[in-house]
């Protein structure tokens, strides 16, 4: 079991007990004691204790170090002084390898340490070809280790409705995929769209700055249980119940696997799904924009 | 001579691949501003962003700041487009043949999956440019760009086959996962050059960080690139090429992939071959 990037024991405290390390299988009766921990970091962080083997990188180096990884498993030789500025030696990234070969059912959790550094997107590839590539050997899996918010669901419901998980575009009525282009970020930092609906989601306070201040220019609609950063800069916010406290629905585990939510209080707002069923009604008595009935587009 | 005047700067992104000689060539003006844009969702007349001027042929110039004008020339077979100022999002993507020139900087894209034409961009480019869209297997398979001024990441994403050329620094991801072609790096790059590379040839006339799978394999002139000196020539570019302009050294990899690309780095008069 590889955490790479990630530090459950503070980000996901039930991870290691509940799904992941200390859990007893079919094939590991023993739970803990069955499985090889490594947590590959910057910082030696409150993971490291529960680690059997702590291998700590110089930020940055993710793409090297993983690059170099893949070179081994396939015995392949790599340049040993490049590699020693990943901040790890040759012979640490082979017994890491062979570690990685001797195992019956390997697996990686990435996380946003890795994911969202210099390299963003090619990191992640990087790991998930790494998975690949080591089912040569045994089985592998990679899974990342998301952040805060249903991210996750957004994904599978992108996926299953559009076949793109994120960054779709649907304007010329069908969907077109091009992460750069139409994800949230770009859109927003180049200034491209001129409205924003926000929904389970706080980019007033995670995006970066020019995102931010295009979000306060144009007229945004925040849909939030309580007061965000976001919401300081809309010009609506609807407050909504609280999702699997005070109103039912859907929420998507790392692993995909749905968990329906019943609610256990009662809240006098709405829920985001009824705000949303309101506003796709209220929309939709608008005349719809169709080539040639508004007489400046008759082509 | 077209020419097209931008007179509104869209307030989003516009799409106009009619912007392209195939689709102008042989029309009256009327009926090339009545060309239809995509304008977010909504298909407006090409007139409502630009004035059209001047006799209908292959050759068309456009005026004004289009770096929110996407996709112009996109699969052009022939003529020439000049855009006078910037220009947005996948110019010449698909291209076919002709010329695309750029006064002013490009986005993103430009000239992604091209298999034929020159584009060339005065100032700097966005990323991607020659790239293959996502989920496609090849980036460009043929013909040049010569971009003046910097460019941005993953320039040459899988490409089969062409040149590309970068006066300026190029951002991490240069010639990522190339397949074939050749990569010019005049002004040198950031990181992760040639990364998951399987064949194709990238030259830098600066030296470069390499990644670890990446072997160094002799220090030589190599005689293709003389070939290549004589084409660039040209179109106004020299490299060095000759024993007495020094040598390169040669870097093959990524082994990780593995691949049998190569890195070609120029060291100058100091370390020339004997």
């Amino acid at each position: 079991m590889i955490y790479w990037g990630g530090n459950p024991a503070e980000c996901h405290p039930r991870h290691f007990t509940k799904y992941s390390l200390m859990q007893k299988g079919k094939f590991t009766p023993n739970g803990r004691k069955d499985r090889t921990m490594v947590l590959v970091d910057i910082r030696e962080t409150p993971s490291a204790k529960a680690a059997d083997l702590f291998l700590q990188i110089r930020p940055g180096k993710d793409f090297e170090m993983l690059s170099a990884l893949r070179a081994i498993v396939k015995g392949q030789r790599v340049n040993e002084e490049t590699v020693a500025e990943t901040g790890l030696t040759v012979a640490q990234l082979q017994d890491l390898a062979a570690q990685m070969k001797a195992a019956r059912f390997g697996i990686i959790f990435f996380g946003m340490g890795l994911s969202m550094t210099r390299g963003k997107h090619m990191n992640s590839a990087q790991i998930l070809m790494l998975a690949a590539e080591m089912n040569a050997f045994t089985k592998f899996v990679a899974m990342p280790m998301r952040g805060h918010g249903n991210v996750t669901g957004a994904d599978v419901v992108m996926r299953y409705t559009t076949g793109y998980p994120f960054g779709v575009n649907l304007c010329r009525g069908y969907p077109r995929f091009n992460p750069g282009e139409f994800s949230t970020v770009d859109l927003l930092v180049r200034g491209d769209n001129d409205a924003c609906l926000v929904l389970g989601a706080d980019p007033g306070a995670t995006m970066p700055q020019p995102a931010i201040d295009h979000l306060a220019r144009i007229p945004t609609i925040t849909l939030d249980p309580k007061v965000t950063h976001t919401s300081r800069l809309s010009r609506v916010h609807i407050t909504t119940a609280v999702t699997g406290i005070s109103a039912p629905g859907t929420a998507y585990r790392m692993d995909e696997i749905p968990l329906p939510l019943r609610p256990a209080l009662k809240s006098p707002y709405p829920t985001d799904e009824e705000v949303v069923r309101r506003i796709r009604q209220a929309v939709a008595r608008r005349p719809a924009w169709l080539p040639g009935r508004n007489g400046k587009a008759a082509i | 001579m077209l020419k097209l005047t931008l007179k509104q700067q869209p307030t989003v992104p516009l799409e106009a691949e009619n912007i392209s000689p195939d689709v102008t060539a042989g029309l009256a003006n009327d009926a090339i501003r009545a060309l239809h844009v995509h304008h977010g969702k909504r298909m407006c007349r090409l007139d409502e962003f630009f004035d059209v001027e001047g006799e209908t042929s292959d050759d068309l110039e456009i005026h004004g700041d289009a770096s929110r004008v996407k996709l112009i020339g996109r699969a052009m077979t022939r003529g020439r487009i000049k855009i006078v100022g910037n220009a947005g999002m996948h110019l010449g993507a698909y291209m076919k043949g002709g010329t695309i020139e750029v006064t002013g900087n490009a986005s993103d894209w430009v000239g992604a999956e091209m298999t034929n034409g020159l584009i060339r961009i005065a100032g700097n480019s966005g990323g991607q440019a020659g790239a293959a869209y996502r989920g496609s297997l090849a980036g460009m398979k043929g013909g040049t760009i010569i971009i003046g001024g910097n460019a941005g990441l993953e320039v040459g994403m899988r490409m089969k086959r062409g040149i590309i050329v970068v006066k300026g620094l190029v951002r991490d991801f240069a010639g990522l996962q190339m397949k074939g072609g050749t990569l010019f790096l005049l002004g040198g790059a950031e990181i992760r050059t040639g990364a998951w590379m399987f064949r194709g040839t990238i030259v830098s006339l600066h030296p470069l960080k390499l990644l670890p799978t990446f072997a160094a394999s002799c220090a030589y002139n190599p005689s293709f690139l003389g070939i290549y000196a004589k084409h660039l020539a040209t179109l106004g570019i020299s490299i060095p090429h000759e024993a007495k302009d020094g040598a390169y050294h040669r870097y093959c990899g990524d082994s990780s992939v593995p691949g049998h690309g190569e890195i070609l780095i120029w060291k100058g008069l100091a370390t020339s071959v004997p």
